[in-house]
């Protein structure tokens, strides 16, 4: 006869250690749990509700300008700290984690328009109205001694003057040339006094530059003839222009995708380019009602963050064409700058009201030491929530936001404006003979044309 | 004018060195992009070089000096440094001055060739044939119309004439190919009807006269290498589309150079998971190698640095320690053998206990602990400590067992074991309790030995009493015994026979039925004799009220009152199988209660009832069935009850109005066997007789009834059943009702004075058209939707089209964007991710979020790496966890940094 024994294997239920868990051994025979779905749906619906519970964003001000603040800069090997520039010709070094000035570089006579840090984190480029570009000396050693002393104050390592106003500022990645904007696009190296190229296409100033950090050659600008106009280094000339309906006011490359890059529109959408079709936006990103006044990408490339001028600062996917989340504080006026932080998991933003503020890039997010088992929690929550996120109970809770009055009330305006917009052209196009009326749609609409 | 002209003097001038340039065209596309060659000859066209021509000067002079110097050095001509001047304009048509025509026109070509690679060096452009081909196509296009355009628009401007008449003069003179003559002719400026018979001047023509000068020969080689290694030269284009072009080129080759991102960042878009939070570098790993890193700052820390790293401080520490730690070799040899030795005899001692201990033998173990005893008691004997220590010991003992009375039957065990009655038990168990308590009398008595006397004159007393009430004692004594006899019947009866005829259930279910008789009986056994215990106890002559009511009473009546409530229900519960005597007993027991002639009624009842009952009892078993039931109205204490049959006879059925308590109870038990046919139940009604007090009904059903009785068909029976209800229409109303509430009839137009309208027109005509109309629309909506319901054409169904809001929730309203279809989208969900359906090992990849990065450790922008386009999706899959690695390494590469 034979005998069927429950046999366990000592093995498998002993700890390692008394603090360790109790093994759970369970049969996953899905007949047996029926209701496992349901039970997941709930869950999901949970956790959403947890995440808007949990919603704290806003971490901390930092208070130190005496002017709106007009530029910031990340130094891209110390996560804490972050340079700003102010409308007064202030620039400071914040310490984030502690959100206190660590020094001050003085010697602006206008408003600092540009800030940017080399790779290796020695150099600050500023520069500004009054017609100078200033290097400053930002080694570690350097700021710790200033830190440690009493002299709060750093000497420019030299100064450049030029002759027009320079609007923005941005430095190469992994070199030792940085670009200015201004009356024309300058190239300039740290070890030289005049700039070592320059380009100048239309007559119009440029007011926003950006290197292309995967493709270092790269770079983009936006001037005021409502141009986007992109360079390459390694040629004599400027590569291609295009122009929109409105300005726009600033550029951002996307870091792991080197082709694409995203445009702060005057209009309040965000345009996602492929530098290889500028005839037409890969995807517009709508929600802000006034000009997008700035933009980052976060080091992670899947989303970006933009500050506008109706005093709000948005996240968006890369590939969305609606924000994710959108911050706002009632002392936040109107954002001129935001910068994500080195790990993409903070974000900064300076605005009007002379703050620069820090704020979480996921609104709910568990700061400080996560334990694995929470890790593994969180993670199942995510990963349940996005499995269910379509179903109407999730979505509405997930989507629900809270927003200034001024703000909602001229989305809702926008809206209607949009939807007037394209009834009639519907109608028209019904009232048509067939074909002779075509629909742009919005990723070409606003684009004037392609200039060679 | 003069302009025209001389364009078309270019123009012919091209033409005739047809061959020539177009060969050289081809030969030059080695060193660069160049356009094809037709494009170019309209290029130059229209923005003539005057490379060729004679007339250079006049508007492109600027430009062409700075070609010229950067032409290079080894062409004599420039070697000789002629003014422009001298060299061409002055003797422009000269004949005299052939030579310097004849040397200028090769040269030239070879000249502009030169300086058109220079530019293309410039433009880095040199492996990028196509580009620059189509690129260039696209400028000619635009600037040849430009061109054109600009042509007959200036000439409009200076003849005033319509631009069409230009155009035709233009196609005219393209084909007529005439030369139009800037200098009149002369034997200096010989026309091409003098010079050739086409008219055409080769550099044969110019060379020939000089074929008796000594250099000629050379120069005809010259010539002839020149001839066979020319290439076609153009005029530079305007800056402007200069410029455009350089751009075009220029995005063409950014364009390419960024393409080689496309695969990357194709995978990283697929990928399921990028992952950010790999080959971190940590820095410092351990405390030595941070510490190893300290640099001293103040002048404190530099002090302290001097000191701790003066080589005099560090040799003294190290010789301090040194010392400090010295041990001799022999110390040490002798600690190692000490510790070995009391080593060995711990294990020796060991493993001798483990072998004692593993010796089975009783006896062995027997004499062991004798010896130890013996050894105890000479040693208690020889030694006053021992002894005291024994007595100690003893004493100790003694006390704790009388505050834990440990073996006074206190233990669970115990306790349990006299719950189940001790004797149940084996003789084993028994055997051990005696022993505990034989224990514990030990360490009692030793007490009693140690207390002084009075308890025992205590004793003494106490066993006079018993003495003294011996004989009482003898009886109680003799019924105790009997009292465990019985319990033991009852406890023994437990078991029943697991195979065999008794097994069967019928069998089982009498046996247990005798078997709650015996223990009932058993039970008033029990109760009797501890009445008579108790009577014992008590006065032996006082008998209660209770002896006498006993008296003249059959056999079990003494007991009866007191068990009643047990006997009740016992009675009530096996009824069924009840004999007569059990009849006769609850009988007399309710007539204990009752006067005797009620008591006689009701006896007459109950066994009127306990007839009935097994008649039913029968019934429920037979197979007639359908015609034997009893009905209960539901009526309060209306009762009525069809008397059944089993032969053809009657049976009385009988009114037991005032008994309906007595005959409900009995009727109780068959209430389940009613069954729901109705039309019986009609029956049974249309043929009983009211009763006068209408509260019970006699249905009385006989077999001659029913033999006369020709059973109807279903459908009969049914319509018969429900011929008072119209069914159908009922359905129909309800129908009609679900539809007005899922598809509400329009409200009909209602004039409310002064609304809608003006007051005099209302008046005038009523209900305004718009109103109506409205009203039309809305049933005729109605009516659509009705038709387009599911359960239109269905007349006997209802399908509510009502939403089920709490399944709505799980719905989406349409299909979400990423999925292609809804079969995609259900499957997305269906099975479960959670830890509670997955295994462990399965959960991480499950779950993991589309972006894994690590707070604190900065994300460096891409850096480029070459991916293979043609690795299969499947292998990919295969390899996901090599990949992401190589990903993690190539692609993004992570630093630690201090936050």
């Amino acid at each position: 006869m034979k005998v069927k024994v429950i046999s366990r294997s000592v093995d498998d239920f002993t700890r390692e250690r008394s603090q360790d868990l109790q093994r759970v051994f369970r049969n996953y025979d899905p007949s047996l749990r029926t209701q496992e779905k349901a039970v997941e749906y709930v869950r999901a619906l949970n956790a959403v509700k947890l995440d808007k519970i949990f919603a704290r964003p806003f971490i901390g001000a930092m208070d130190g300008h005496i002017d709106g603040v007009s530029c910031m800069a990340k130094n891209p090997t110390q996560l804490k700290w972050i340079f700003s520039g102010a409308m007064d010709g202030d620039i400071r070094l914040w310490d984030i984690a502690s959100r206190r000035t660590v020094c001050q570089f003085p010697g602006h006579q206008g408003a600092v328009r540009g800030l940017t840090v080399s790779t290796d984190g020695r150099m600050l480029v500023s520069c500004g109205t009054d017609c100078t570009v200033r290097l400053w000396n930002t080694s570690a050693d350097n700021i710790m001694e200033l830190s440690n002393s009493t002299k709060n104050s750093v000497e420019p390592a030299s100064v450049h003057v030029g002759k027009n106003a320079y609007l923005a500022v941005d430095h190469q990645w992994d070199s030792e040339l940085f670009a200015t904007a201004g009356a024309q696009l300058d190239i300039w190296n740290h070890n030289r006094s005049e700039p070592i190229n320059s380009f100048q296409w239309g007559s119009d100033s440029v007011i926003s530059v950006r290197f292309n950090p995967g493709e270092p050659n790269l770079l983009a600008t936006s001037a005021n003839d409502r141009s986007i106009m992109l360079y390459d280094l390694r040629m004599v000339s400027p590569v291609r222009k295009m122009i929109m309906m409105t300005k726009t006011n600033s550029i951002a490359w996307n870091p792991m995708e080197p082709i694409n890059f995203t445009a702060a529109n005057e209009d309040g959408n965000c345009y996602s380019y492929d530098a290889r079709k500028l005839d037409e936006a890969k995807c517009v990103h709508r929600d802000h009602v006034s000009a997008v006044m700035d933009i980052d990408y976060s080091p992670t490339g899947r989303e970006f963050v933009t500050g506008s001028y109706d005093r709000t600062v948005r996240f968006f996917y890369y590939n969305s064409g609606h924000s994710r989340e959108i911050y706002h504080t009632k002392r936040m006026q109107r954002v001129f700058c935001v910068k994500f932080s080195g790990d993409g998991s903070y974000v900064i933003s300076g605005s009007d009201d002379t703050n620069l503020r820090l704020w979480k890039a996921k609104a709910s997010e568990q700061l400080g030491v996560v334990l694995p088992r929470e890790r593994k929690k969180h993670e199942y929550h995510a990963a349940i929530k996005k499995r269910y996120m379509h179903l109407p109970e999730v979505k509405r809770i997930e989507r629900h936001r809270h927003l200034p009055k001024p703000i909602y009330k001229a989305a809702t305006l926008m809206r209607a404006m949009s939807d007037a917009r394209k009834r009639k052209e519907e109608r028209r196009k019904a009232h048509s003979a067939p074909g002779s009326v075509t629909t742009q749609p919005l990723r070409r609409r606003r684009i004037i044309k392609e200039v060679e | 004018m003069p302009e025209t002209k001389r364009k078309h003097r270019d123009e012919t001038n091209h033409r005739r060195g047809h061959s020539k340039p177009n060969k050289n065209a081809r030969k030059k596309k080695k060193t660069g992009p160049r356009l094809p060659s037709s494009l170019q000859k309209e290029l130059d066209r229209l923005n003539p070089t005057t490379s060729i021509e004679i007339d250079q000067d006049i508007d492109s002079a600027d430009g062409d000096a700075a070609e010229r110097e950067l032409l290079p050095q080894d062409f004599y001509e420039y070697e000789e440094q002629h003014a422009e001047e001298e060299s061409k304009k002055n003797k422009r048509y000269d004949p005299g001055s052939v030579d310097q025509l004849q040397y200028d026109l090769p040269i030239e070509r070879s000249d502009e060739s030169e300086d058109e690679i220079i530019q293309s060096d410039d433009d880095n452009v040199d492996d990028d044939d196509d580009g620059m081909e189509r690129t260039g196509d696209a400028a000619d296009g635009d600037s040849s119309e430009e061109g054109d355009g600009r042509h007959t628009r200036m000439l409009q401007g200076i003849t005033g004439m319509p631009s069409e008449a230009f155009e035709g003069k233009k196609k005219r003179k393209m084909k007529d190919d005439v030369i139009p003559e800037l200098y009149p002719e002369s034997e200096y400026n010989p026309s091409r009807d003098v010079v050739d018979g086409d008219g055409q001047i080769s550099i044969d023509d110019l060379l020939n006269p000089l074929q008796d000068n000594p250099g000629f020969g050379k120069l005809r080689k010259r010539i002839q290498q020149i001839e066979n290694n020319s290439k076609a030269i153009h005029a530079p284009l305007r800056t402007a589309d200069q410029a455009k072009v350089e751009r075009k080129a220029a995005y063409e080759i950014s364009k390419k150079e960024v393409t080689k991102w496309q695969q990357i960042i194709q995978r990283n878009r697929e990928a399921p998971t990028l992952l950010f939070d790999e080959n971190i570098d940590l820095g410092f790993s351990t405390v030595g190698a941070i510490a190893s890193e300290f640099e001293p700052r103040t002048e404190f820390e530099r002090k302290m640095a001097a000191l701790v790293s003066d080589d005099k401080v560090m040799e003294a520490y190290k010789k301090d320690a040194y010392d400090a730690w010295q041990v001799s070799v022999e110390e040490e040899k002798d600690r190692q053998s000490r510790i070995a030795k009391m080593r060995s005899l711990l294990f020796r001692h060991e493993m001798k206990a483990k072998r004692i201990k593993k010796i089975k033998s009783k006896t062995y173990h027997r004499l062991l602990k004798k010896d130890r005893l013996k050894t105890e008691y000479s040693n208690i004997q020889m030694d006053p400590e021992a002894a005291k220590e024994f007595v100690m010991k003893q004493e100790r003992l003694r006390a704790e067992e009388r505050m834990t009375l440990r073996h006074k039957n206190q233990n669970l065990w115990a306790k349990r074991i006299l719950t189940r009655g001790l004797n149940s038990q084996d003789e084993g168990t028994r055997a051990a309790i005696a022993d505990q308590l034989q224990r514990h009398a030990e360490l009692t008595r030793k007490m009693h030995s140690m207390k002084d006397s009075s308890s025992s004159s205590d004793d003494s007393s106490d066993g006079d009493d018993e003495d003294a009430g011996s004989d009482q004692e003898m009886g109680s004594k003799v019924v105790g015994k009997a009292i465990e006899k019985t319990m033991k019947v009852i406890q023994d009866d437990h078991e029943t026979p697991k195979s065999g005829l008794l097994s069967l259930p019928f069998m089982r279910r009498g046996l247990e039925k005798s078997k709650k008789a015996a223990v009932e009986e058993a039970n008033l056994a029990l109760q009797e004799y501890k009445d008579s215990k108790k009577k014992l106890e008590n006065s032996v002559g006082s008998e209660g009220p209770e002896a006498t009511s006993i008296s003249g009473r059959r056999v079990f009546g003494a007991s009866k009152t007191q068990i009643s409530d047990a006997g009740d229900k016992v009675k009530s519960d096996y009824n069924y199988g009840s004999s007569d005597s059990e009849d006769d007993l609850r009988a007399s027991k309710n007539g204990n209660i009752e006067t005797q002639g009620s008591n006689v009624l009701q006896k007459d009842v109950n066994t009127d009832a306990v007839l009935i009952q097994e008649d039913t009892d029968n019934h429920q078993e037979s197979v007639f069935k359908d015609f034997n039931e009893i009905v209960k109205n539901p009526g309060p204490k209306t009762t009525y009850e069809v008397s059944l049959f089993v032969s053809d006879t009657w049976k009385k059925a009988r009114n037991r109005d005032e008994k309906g308590t007595n005959v409900k109870k009995s009727a109780m038990p068959s209430g389940p066997v009613r069954q729901d046919i109705k039309d019986t139940e009609k029956e049974v009604e249309e043929d009983s007789d009211t009763d006068s007090e209408g509260q019970m009904v006699d249905g009385i059903l006989t077999s001659g009834s029913k033999l006369s009785y020709e059973l109807p068909s279903q459908e009969e029976l049914i319509r018969q059943a429900f011929a008072g209800d119209d069914v159908e229409d009922e359905f129909e109303k309800d129908k009609m009702e679900i539809l007005n509430v899922e598809n509400p009839e329009p409200e009909k137009p209602v004039l409310l004075p002064g609304w809608g309208q003006w007051t005099h027109v209302q008046k005038k005509k009523g209900l305004p058209s718009w109103m109506l109309k409205e009203h039309e629309n809305a049933r005729k909506k109605r009516e659509e939707a009705i038709k387009k319901r599911k359960d239109a054409q269905l007349k006997n169904v209802i399908i509510s089209e009502k939403l089920d809001k709490k399944a709505e929730k799980l719905h989406t309203k349409a299909l979400p964007f990423p999925f292609t279809s809804k079969e995609a989208f259900e499957q997305s969900m269906r099975v479960p991710i959670g830890p509670e359906s997955n295994p462990a090992t399965a959960i991480g990849p499950l779950n993991r979020p589309e972006v894994v990065k690590r707070p604190g450790v900065i994300i460096k922008p891409i850096q480029f790496e070459e991916v293979n386009p043609h690795e299969k999706a499947e292998q990919r899959r295969g390899d996901k966890h090599r990949s992401k690695k190589n990903k993690g390494s190539g692609g993004r590469s992570m630093k630690k940094t201090t936050a």
